[in-house]
């Protein structure tokens, strides 16, 4: 269980902390683009798009779309993050830059490198999907939306769990990918389904998407979070959602830090 | 001094090649051990093995009197082949960043920083970005990141490669003095004036196997014999040469070019005076580099 308790190391939290210090040094940069994403969608799907449709039905109650599409972006935003962070950056800092294989020549090990690497991606997600939660609630208070905001502060484990899940998702690829250019293939083969198959932006009836769903965690992220929001059963869904994070963990990070010492250390 | 790196009987497989094979070496404190051979010799594989990059298939590395590498991993510094620093940061955060990879922290970080930005020459590039200083001050950062936790054992894996003479003998007067301070240093090269000068004790690597150790003079004497005959070679001499060395059993020649450098201990080169009298050559001393020329003849 090495694997595991490297989460918990000094050396995992140096890694983190070196991130952290990175990209506090110009926030207001950083912090401007996931605030403005948001809105901007709300804007465009939710009232723009959404000004076209009646209400949705979800759960057996007719909601607006606005108001379905909300959690979704949440959900979007606590995937999206983690996963790229741990695809693109990670392959930087570790391709390019060979910022791992300066932090491994001290007493930094690779199982540090990689929890660094997740438990940031993670925290990163968990912030910007943070910020999104905000942007609801502002628009809860003016109405233009219903949501039970009080319940928002929910989002922060179960966004940072999640974060974790995909983001040793994203470092297997980073592990085998040999040029940045075959990114595309993870976006592509992975990526974009399980967005199309999740129910972020748009509610999935037909038979053959929700028995794919049902194994996609990022659905159950989304319908969990859409239920607490909206006041509906949301235990399936988090439940699941627990479960197939724990198994993807459980998985993929031992896996990833197989792979990352073979390729960077030759191993 | 105290035995700061005792390794023995490493042995190293890559790629279904055995690259290591059954390396023994020693470095004490204040004492630069120099670890050589040509190209694909396993020096890199060695160095790497000795600073926890890769595990020893067979064989045993002591540092500092321990075999947990985790344990002492506090006491080695290192740098590495490639510029391995973090490029997200300035040359003064990248020695601030490295220090935070250590426990028990290093004392007095901001102090230690600008002791290191000063002794390395770096003060006019502090606040720059890696990426943008010449080879030569790359190097040097990287040797100062080695040292911010202030390490018992520096491992520098060919840190003068690339640059040129004036920033090469700059790192040369640094190891110089961290050797002066008391650190053990092991370094890889493939410039044979660079061993010679900065080494107290040589480890030759062929093919994966040490083929010599010890001082300078005395790796020379083993290897390469008393004297170096220089020949610039003629289509009528080829072949009595080449003949003379065969009956003597001393192999194919080494050189470059038209001119073959003869390794020939004493009483050889005056049978070689009495063979060829009319033949005009140099005299002179064996060097490293001569080592390496016979290295490379005599390579499987």
């Amino acid at each position: 269980m090495k694997w595991l308790t490297a989460a918990f190391a000094w050396q995992s939290r140096a890694v983190m902390g070196r991130h952290v210090r990175l990209y506090f040094a110009d926030w207001p940069i950083k912090l401007l683009p996931p605030a403005l994403e948001p809105v901007t969608m709300l804007i465009a799907f939710g009232l723009g798009l959404g000004a076209y449709m009646s209400g949705i039905q979800w759960q057996g109650r007719e909601v607006s779309y606005l108001t379905f599409v909300g959690p979704g972006m949440l959900a979007y935003a606590a995937f999206m993050t983690p996963f790229f962070q741990a695809l693109f950056a990670a392959f930087i800092r570790m391709h390019f830059q060979r910022t791992w294989e300066g932090q491994l020549t001290t007493q930094i090990e690779m199982p540090h490198v990689v929890w660094g690497e997740i438990l940031w991606a993670a925290a990163l997600g968990t912030l910007y999907a943070a910020i999104v939660a905000c942007v609801l609630a502002l628009l809860r208070v003016f109405g233009v939306l219903e949501l039970e905001v009080w319940r928002l502060p929910l989002l922060i484990p179960i966004a940072f769990l999640a974060g974790c899940a995909f983001a040793s998702v994203g470092l297997c690829f980073t592990a085998v990918i040999p040029t940045i250019d075959h990114m595309n293939l993870p976006i592509f083969l992975l990526v974009l389904p399980l967005g199309f198959a999740s129910a972020t932006y748009f509610p999935i009836d037909h038979p053959v998407l929700i028995a794919i769903a049902t194994v996609n965690p990022l659905y159950h992220l989304a319908e969990g979070l859409r239920g607490l929001l909206l006041g509906a059963p949301a235990l399936y869904h988090l439940a699941a959602l627990t479960l197939s994070c724990v198994v993807l963990i459980g998985v993929l990070v031992p896996l990833a830090m197989r792979l990352l010492s073979k390729r960077v250390l030759g191993e | 001094m105290p035995t700061l790196l005792e390794a023995r009987g490493l042995v190293k497989h890559l790629g279904g090649r055995r690259v290591v094979d059954g390396v023994d070496l020693v470095c004490h404190a204040g004492e630069v051990l120099g670890l050589l051979g040509p190209n694909g010799a396993g020096k890199t594989t060695t160095l790497r093995m000795l600073y926890g990059f890769l595990r020893p298939e067979a064989g045993e590395i002591r540092i500092d009197g321990s075999t947990d590498l985790a344990q002492v991993k506090r006491q080695i510094g290192v740098c590495t082949q490639n510029d391995t620093f973090d490029g997200d940061f300035n040359v003064e955060q990248n020695l601030e960043i490295a220090s935070t990879y250590f426990r028990p922290r290093p004392e007095r970080v901001p102090e230690r920083v600008r002791e290191l930005i000063e002794r390395f020459g770096l003060g006019p590039y502090a606040t720059t970005r890696p990426e943008a200083l010449s080879g030569g001050f790359r190097r040097r950062l990287m040797m100062a990141r080695a040292l911010i936790h202030r390490p018992r054992l520096l491992f520098l894996d060919e840190p003068t490669t690339g640059l040129d003479p004036q920033a090469r003998m700059a790192v040369w007067d640094l190891v110089d003095g961290l050797r002066a301070e008391g650190l053990g240093i092991v370094l890889t090269t493939h410039y044979m004036d660079e061993a010679e000068r900065l080494s107290d004790a040589l480890t030759v690597l062929a093919a994966g196997r040490v083929v010599s150790q010890g001082t300078p003079k005395a790796v020379l004497g083993d290897l390469v014999g008393e004297h170096v005959v220089v020949v610039d070679v003629q289509a009528a001499t080829e072949a009595g040469i080449t003949a003379w060395l065969a009956t003597r059993g001393l192999g194919a020649p080494g050189g470059v070019l038209r001119e073959w450098h003869l390794p020939l201990r004493g009483d050889d080169l005056a049978d070689f005076a009495r063979a060829f009298p009319a033949l005009r050559y140099e005299v002179r001393a064996p060097t490293l580099d001569d080592l390496f020329l016979k290295l490379a003849v005599t390579r499987p």
